[in-house]
């Protein structure tokens, strides 16, 4: 369920996209993920759910990036969603999610030094919902609906030889959503309006890997902690300001093509989760970098 | 770049220096509305200022009590009696020591009990309104009234509960504060406020008379009906009524025993609606695996397909035997007697066509026509379709600025019509045993949850006309409103992808029919 797709990590992968890419380098790419689940947590009961079955999120994330000098760079990015329930009654969902867009800038960078290189980077990133798709049909709707804004930290290391790590902390502000019912119920308590308050959202992730010149492969470690929300109450259906927690192990593959193109396929899988599906993602994704 | 001088320090030089950076993160601060992101509060209920006393109130017609001196209330002590005097002592000790916790009390309360309550109940339901989980080894638990902190709790607050449960605490909180009345223009003694200067109006004083305590009798009958209603809740309930009763107290509103005349006469009125609750035929409207076969091989012997959960796994239909409990105002011949007439043959051209309409709605749905669904979807974990009209009720009944008598005659009207309109419609479901526009197509996929009961008629649209009846009478203003909110309700359930057409208009009218019992008597209770 439950922010497995969001614009805004979308974002921050496509920042990946230029990362390594001089000034005036403008790339712009496009990816698939496929994420499904057929166990979510319930709270904190793993359970299944018959009028669910599998739960299936497609979605193509149009991104580009631009570097505007060699520590500064700016990205957009826009995802098309699709949900589907393999069992049950309830309706599919489509549509485009939200715009993201931000800028990132390389705080520092020691240059190699005796174990290798070490940065520092800012980013700070927005996503505005395109269309008014609905938040209130969870597990199928394809978003939150709110606008949201997100400043992240980044530590990086490069190894003189292969290695590469890099630790990203972000903290996510959301706004509150609007229904189109006047009630609501969550939290253990009744809401007599249509408005609800969206906790914001702490994100650390981990990366690490090797990169071989034009093989790249990373392992990452994402761990999501939502400030606040209601849990899933027995047997109700999840709702948009849900306290969804994650923990998700991903790794992928990076390849570049000649002529200026780039290959990216990647898995995850979360670990452990708290109003969330345990979700298996796969993305593909194909970049192609344009020197102005 | 060289990693030279302080992190802190080129960190500092940098922010400074870019101002891009700068713009863009003030850029995303923008895209966030407001820092101050609390909602609420809701449904601000001004402290109760009623324009009439109503000093016919206890000559009003009963529900159940046979007359308001069913229930004896004793005389008072004296005004000039020693015991009085200590008692306004007491509030004066209370009031002069007051907590800011103590105050938004009084604050809260002066509302009005009827109202604080109705709001009380639509959070019960909506807590409770959730279907039991399945068990790991197949079937569903059934919620049990004797182990209500259970998986599953009791009670599972569905639509028809919700409406029978609504429904009893308007009718009995109505009947107990008509006898009240009664009392309060027998004795006529009015409230401490009035009676001693140094005793402080911490609310609107008016003319009421005190003895019994409205805030009592409410509290009182409130608190017994929820206790058998939502056994599990019983602790917040508790402490709630005695806040109410604290605050008539601390406000200057009522003695100590004014109060405790008016719980000992709540609780009183309390026991002869519980009485009849106990007997109404709720305990088996469950029904039986061998009731449930018999209801499917009725349909199917009449040549129609049986309605079939479509819950996985299937989920035996909720309370089949609803239609048998006992209405409010219409008798079981009535309720037989105003059936609508059956469905389209599923075997029919129009129930092709009227599955094909709901298939078409579903899958070229507009943006409005979904917010419509979602407006009124009123599923699970929602205070329920009689609730969502207690909710467009209250607005009126604040606005009108009525005694808590005149409240609770709102109340009582509309919840006995509703929970007749839900007796009603389910002796009708269960009739006809109706399969849902799902089971006709299954590539019909639905934008709201699909309920687990058979579908002519529509429970919306019944609930809904028979309350639109009921305010549109009680409200003439608001009648037109009432009205487009009905049609509303009725069409948002063919956008939700779980009502034929037919199914609406049937339960629209049957509704309607309905209401007029209610309305017979409203016109006929005595209240100007």
């Amino acid at each position: 369920m439950l922010a497995m797709v969001s614009a805004l990590p979308a974002a921050a992968q496509t920042f990946e996209l230029g990362s390594m890419a001089p000034k005036r380098t403008l790339s712009m790419g496009v990816l698939y993920a496929h994420d499904s689940w057929d166990e979510y947590w319930e709270g904190t009961l793993k359970r299944s759910n018959g009028n669910i079955g599998t739960l299936t999120t497609q979605s193509v994330t149009m991104m580009t990036a631009y570097a505007v000098t060699d520590r500064l760079g700016v990205m957009a990015a826009l995802p098309y969603v699709w949900t589907h329930a393999s069992q049950g009654v309830l309706h599919d969902m489509n549509g485009f999610q939200d715009l993201a867009f931000g800028a990132r800038f390389r705080l520092l960078n020691s240059g190699p030094g005796r174990y290798g290189t070490f940065g520092a980077s800012i980013a700070a990133i927005a996503a505005l919902p395109t269309t008014d798709y609905t938040p209130d049909f969870y597990p199928l709707s394809i978003g939150t609906a709110g606008r949201r804004a997100a400043s992240h930290l980044t530590l990086d290391f490069r190894s003189n030889s292969a290695w590469f790590a890099n630790a990203t902390a972000s903290y996510m502000w959301c706004s509150n959503v609007r229904l189109n019912r006047n009630s609501y119920y969550t939290d253990g308590q009744l809401y007599l309006t249509n408005e609800v308050v969206m906790p914001n959202v702490l994100n650390y992730t981990f990366n690490g890997g090797v990169d071989l010149g034009r093989l790249r492969i990373p392992v990452s470690l994402v761990q999501q902690r939502t400030l606040g929300g209601g849990d899933i109450r027995r047997q109700d259906a999840p709702f948009v300001s849900n306290r969804m927690d994650f923990v998700k192990l991903g790794g992928g593959l990076m390849y570049e093509l000649p002529k200026s193109l780039s290959l990216s396929v990647g898995a995850a899988r979360v670990l452990n989760g708290r109003n969330v599906g345990q979700s298996t993602t796969f993305t593909s994704g194909l970049a192609y970098a344009l020197h102005l | 770049m060289r990693f030279t001088s302080s992190p802190s320090g080129r960190f500092m030089t940098v922010s400074i220096r870019r101002p891009l950076r700068l713009a863009v993160i003030s850029c995303s601060a923008a895209v966030i509305a407001s820092c101050d992101k609390s909602v609420g509060p809701f449904e601000v209920l001004p402290p109760l200022e009623p324009s009439s006393m109503e000093p016919t109130a206890g000559q009003w017609r009963m529900i159940l009590l046979t007359g308001p001196t069913q229930i004896a209330v004793p005389a008072p002590a004296a005004v000039a009696s020693p015991a009085y005097a200590a008692e306004l002592d007491a509030i004066k000790l209370s009031q002069a020591n007051l907590t800011p916790s103590q105050r938004n009390a009084i604050a809260y309360w002066s509302g009005g009990g009827v109202m604080r309550w109705n709001q009380i109940v639509r959070e019960l339901v909506a807590r409770y309104n959730l279907p039991p989980a399945p068990k790991d080894e197949g079937g569903y638990p059934v919620p049990d009234a004797e182990n209500p902190f259970g998986d599953p709790a009791f009670p599972f607050a569905n639509p028809v509960y919700a409406a029978r449960a609504y429904s009893y605490v308007s009718a009995a909180q109505y009947d107990a504060l008509k006898s009240a009345w009664y009392w309060k223009f027998q004795y006529n003694r009015l409230s401490p406020a009035r009676n001693d200067n140094n005793v402080s109006a911490l609310i609107p004083l008016t003319d009421l008379p005190s003895y019994p305590s409205e805030d009592g009798v409410i509290s009182g009958v409130t608190v017994e009906m929820l206790k058998a209603l939502f056994p599990a809740a019983v602790e917040e309930i508790t402490l709630k009524a005695a806040e109410q009763r604290n605050a008539a107290l601390w406000s200057g509103k009522a003695t100590p025993s004014d109060i405790a005349a008016g719980l000992a006469l709540g609780k009183s009125v309390a026991t002869v609606f519980l009485a009849r609750a106990a007997g109404d035929g709720m305990r088996t409207a469950g029904g039986s695996p061998v009731l449930w076969k018999a209801l499917a091989d009725s349909a199917t012997a009449r040549g129609e397909i049986a309605w079939v959960s479509k819950d996985i796994p299937a989920r035996p239909p909720m309370l089949p035997l609803f239609g048998q409990v006992r209405a409010w105002n219409l008798t079981p011949a009535n309720i037989v007697a105003e059936r609508p007439g059956p469905p389209p043959s599923t075997s029919s051209q129009q129930m092709k066509d009227e599955t094909a309409e709901v298939r078409r709605t579903v899958d070229n749905l507009t943006n409005a026509q979904l917010a419509i669904a979602q407006k009124w979807n009123d599923g699970a974990g929602t205070y329920s379709p009689p609730g969502h009209w207690n909710d467009v009720a209250l607005e009126y009944v604040r606005d009108a600025q009525f005694s808590e008598v005149r409240a609770a005659r709102v109340f009582a009207l509309l919840n006995m019509a509703m929970h007749d309109a839900a007796v009603g419609c389910w002796e009708a479901k269960f009739h006809y045993f109706n399969p849902r526009p799902s089971q006709m197509d299954p590539g019909i996929k639905t934008q709201i949850g699909l309920p687990n009961f058979p579908s002519y008629t529509s429970g919306h649209s019944t609930f809904s006309a028979s309350a639109a009846s009921v305010l549109g009478y009680l409200f003439p203003s608001g009648a037109t409103s009432f009205a487009a909110m009905r049609d509303e309700a009725g069409i948002s359930r063919m956008y939700g992808g779980i009502h034929y057409r037919s199914d609406i208009e049937a339960g629209k009218a049957h509704g309607e029919r309905i209401a007029g019992y209610t309305l017979a008597f409203a016109q006929s209770d005595g209240a100007p």
